[in-house]
């Protein structure tokens, strides 16, 4: 009876106050009057802790985001890294449509991912981490609306060497550019935080260089070397979100050092 | 220096009870709820008894000390003193304007 009543208490609890808690238990008989009155005091240190965890820095509400912003990283390198393994020859083959909707809505998690892990860091690093978000999610917006405007134009829905075009094209160039850049800052401020995964960051920081050296490669040295270098930075870029996002998982489940009650 | 007097709700009787029982010296739990029940007349019981001192020891106003036989004795801290001191004062004050209203009411 004691037992199942000291198993009402949170486990914090009964890691701190348990064994003198017992000790007390089995100083007399339990009466009615007590199991309820043990009762309620289990029910109000059940508050408290509940209290007390969403109070704290990685707090419920916090840890909660911090696990989907783990989720939205996994999930949005996975889509992105399916869609970029069925553009090889032998692969899988989709819809362009499908393609495209799938690179959207992996860039988009990609993009709430960061977006919950720049608040999550930009209480150490609040500059830095605040313009690496900026540029990569005007630069990943600015990237995906140029790109479905250069399809447009291909389509024939936007009118070939128009001021449209030339939009699209600026947007498409300038917001790619402004991505990798950004992503790569990202990847510099979350090495330098340290809270959530230094190898990740590497590996984040690490794709955007590579896939600039890919294009230099590619259009100025050799085609075929270029296409291996992105496919490593692709590789190296996607990686680091799934680390980061496993790290912050793994974060958002550690037991907040708070007090007992 | 006046301290901040915490917000104990329903816990600030109790409270109130446990510091008193600590001003003469540490005690246990057990001890703590004998010596309440003597000086109150009424029992405490254990889940109220440790829901108020948790309450005292975060706000520092008690102290746990080392186990003895996994009887943790608690000691009264110099702010819970002062609180205690402040809150009995208080109290006073308030018995004595009580008492003096009650005289003037009689004929």
């Amino acid at each position: 009876m004691r037992s199942v009543l000291i198993r009402c208490y949170p486990a914090r609890w009964r890691a701190r106050y348990g064994d003198e808690f017992l000790a007390i238990l089995e100083e007399r008989p339990l009466g009615p009057y007590d199991v309820a009155d043990i009762v309620l005091g289990a029910l109000d240190a059940r508050l408290r802790s509940r209290r007390d965890r969403a109070a704290t820095p990685q707090g419920r509400g916090f840890t909660m985001s911090l696990r989907l912003g783990g989720i939205a990283a996994i999930v949005g390198a996975a889509i992105l890294g399916f869609a970029w393994f069925t553009v090889f020859p032998g692969a899988i083959s989709m819809e362009p449509i499908v393609l495209m909707a799938m690179f959207v809505v992996g860039l988009g998690a990609l993009l709430v991912a960061l977006t919950i892990l720049s608040a999550f860091q930009a209480r150490t690093l609040p500059r830095l981490v605040w313009t690496a978000f900026a540029l990569a999610a005007v630069g990943v917006v600015a990237y995906v609306v140029g790109l479905l405007g250069l399809i447009g134009v291909t389509e024939g829905a936007v009118t070939s060497g128009s001021a449209a075009e030339t939009a699209v094209t600026v947007a498409y160039a300038a917001g790619g550019l402004a991505a990798v850049v950004g992503f790569a800052l990202f990847g510099v401020a979350t090495y330098r935080s340290g809270e959530l995964s230094r190898p990740g960051a590497v590996l984040l920081a690490a794709g955007p260089a590579l896939m600039v050296g890919a294009w230099l490669v590619a259009f100025t040295v050799a085609w075929d070397l270029g296409g291996l270098m992105m496919l490593g930075a692709v590789g190296c870029f996607l990686t680091g979100w799934v680390v980061l996002g496993i790290a912050a998982i793994r974060l958002d489940g550690r037991k907040p050092e708070a007090r007992p009650a | 220096m006046t301290a901040r007097t915490p917000e104990f709700g329903r816990f600030a009787e109790p409270s109130l009870l446990i510091l008193v029982s600590l001003s003469d010296g540490p005690k246990h739990g057990y001890a703590i709820m004998q010596d309440v029940e003597r000086g109150s007349g009424r029992p405490m019981g254990a889940g109220t008894l440790y829901a108020a001192l948790v309450r005292l020891e975060d706000e520092g106003l008690v102290v746990p000390l080392a186990p003895v036989d996994r009887r943790r004795p608690y000691r009264l801290t110099a702010i819970g003193a002062s609180m205690l001191a402040e809150q009995l004062r208080g109290l006073t004050e308030f018995a004595q304007q009580g008492l003096r209203q009650l005289h003037e009411l009689e004929p």
